[in-house]
């Protein structure tokens, strides 16, 4: 079995997945192969397909490879089919998802300490969407659930892993942000 | 809050608190009147308002020398720790979102995992939070004149005209009602004429979450007859 082939069976296990394929899912079916070595094929591959440069893109995300369309083409493909737009979250959701993104694990009362609202009915719907998932209970009186985002989380922002979690500005960024904007109100 | 506070355009270090609290207590007011729930929210937090305003009209303590810890710095870092995910949410919402920009193969796109979705009565305020984010998103194209009388149609012949609409769709998305308006008129008119036909039981609303997706449902024929 020659280095092509493996690619184009790597492919195909891409292609048919219903989510990414990593380096581990491979070692499964080529497990006469090095961790190293399937990495290295990947690696070529996720080059050759930039290369071409297609409609259709080989990325990595959520610890794996997945084909997906070029952004490019959002609008055209909404077009023949506008059913698939399914990205539809709130403002309510996405501050949700992000406080838990970057404080997890956390708990329902700790995200309603920073935004000073009930979040009960969005941590439900998140829940079910599948974004952030229950990963045990805190032990502390009441044992409250502990919130974490879900790899779907990831593959739904694009991120290979939470290390790619844009960075929080600093507090001190603010500060001058907000005092920039006092000197100008002074100057009114 | 933090809407509040920028609404009057102050540094957040120096919150007038009066002010702040007052227009924080005629919103809870309005609420009130309107029969919300979610009253009990903001009362909290208008009490931790008025905690610390008496705080800070309280007499110097005698111990002068004291850096005595000013209360709203409680409340100032709240607020900053919020704004940072705020601020990090445009970061997550700026990248290449599955669903939105970019999709799989065959029918696998965004969360397909979302079937079960509960959908239950909201209240008032959900409603016109989503028609004032409908007026946001639109304020660039809407023509703000309502004095044209071409454009101009009664409440009851709307209720009708939105009435052989929902026959016809039976259900629509409630962003989808407002596709093909463009005066602020319209948008108000048929605001109205979707809560008295409410009101009157011919359509049903229904939402899956606070603040978001609210679909409108043909009920059938007129139920107050």
């Amino acid at each position: 079995m020659d280095n092509e082939y493996i690619k184009k069976a790597i492919e195909c296990i891409i292609f048919i997945s219903d989510k990414p394929v990593t380096v581990d899912d491979l070692l499964h079916v080529f497990n006469q192969f090095k961790r190293a070595e399937l990495m290295n094929l990947l690696s070529e591959l996720h080059d050759k397909w930039n290369e071409m440069s297609r409609g259709i893109e080989l990325v990595e995300v959520s610890g794996g490879f997945q084909f997906r369309t070029v952004s490019e083409f959002s609008e055209v493909l909404t077009n023949y089919n506008k059913e698939i737009k399914k990205f539809r979250l709130s403002k309510a959701a996405l501050e949700v998802a992000a406080i838990i993104a970057y404080k997890q694990p956390v708990t329902r009362v700790e995200i309603e300490e920073i935004r000073g609202v009930d979040s009960s009915g969005v941590l439900g719907y998140l829940l079910n969407r599948r974004l952030i998932e229950i990963t045990g209970r805190k032990e502390v009186i009441g044992r409250p659930f502990i919130y974490g985002t879900s790899l779907d989380f990831l593959e739904t922002f694009g991120l290979r892993s939470l290390k790619d979690l844009p960075d929080l500005k600093e507090i001190k960024e603010f500060e001058d942000s907000f005092n920039g904007f006092n000197m100008n109100l002074q100057k009114l | 809050m933090l809407h509040l506070i920028k609404k009057n355009e102050v540094d957040i270090y120096d919150i007038p608190i009066a002010i702040i609290s007052k227009q924080y207590l005629e919103y809870i007011g309005l609420m009130k009147v309107l029969n919300f729930e979610v009253a009990g929210n903001y009362l909290v937090i208008a009490a931790e308002l008025g905690k610390i305003k008496s705080k800070m009209l309280l007499p110097k303590s005698e111990y002068e020398d004291e850096e005595e810890e000013d209360p709203r710095d409680e409340l100032v870092q709240r607020l900053i720790e919020y704004q940072r995910y705020k601020e990090a949410v445009k970061g997550l919402i700026d990248n290449e979102i599955l669903g939105r920009d970019v999709f799989l193969s065959g029918n696998r796109n965004g969360n397909e995992k979302t079937q079960e979705l509960e959908l239950i009565k909201p209240d008032l305020w959900s409603l016109i939070e989503a028609f004032h984010s409908i007026i946001e998103r639109r304020k660039a194209e809407l023509n703000a004149d309502i004095s044209f009388e071409a454009e101009s149609i009664s409440l009851e012949d709307k209720m009708a005209q939105l009435k052989d609409y929902m026959v016809q769709k039976r259900i629509v998305h409630f962003f989808d009602m407002f596709e093909n308006h463009y005066t602020k008129f319209e948008f108000i008119i048929t605001f109205l004429a979707l809560l008295e036909l409410v009101k009157n039981r011919v359509l049903k609303v229904l939402q899956n979450e606070p603040y978001n997706y609210i679909e409108i449902i043909y009920l059938g024929e007129d139920q107050l007859g």
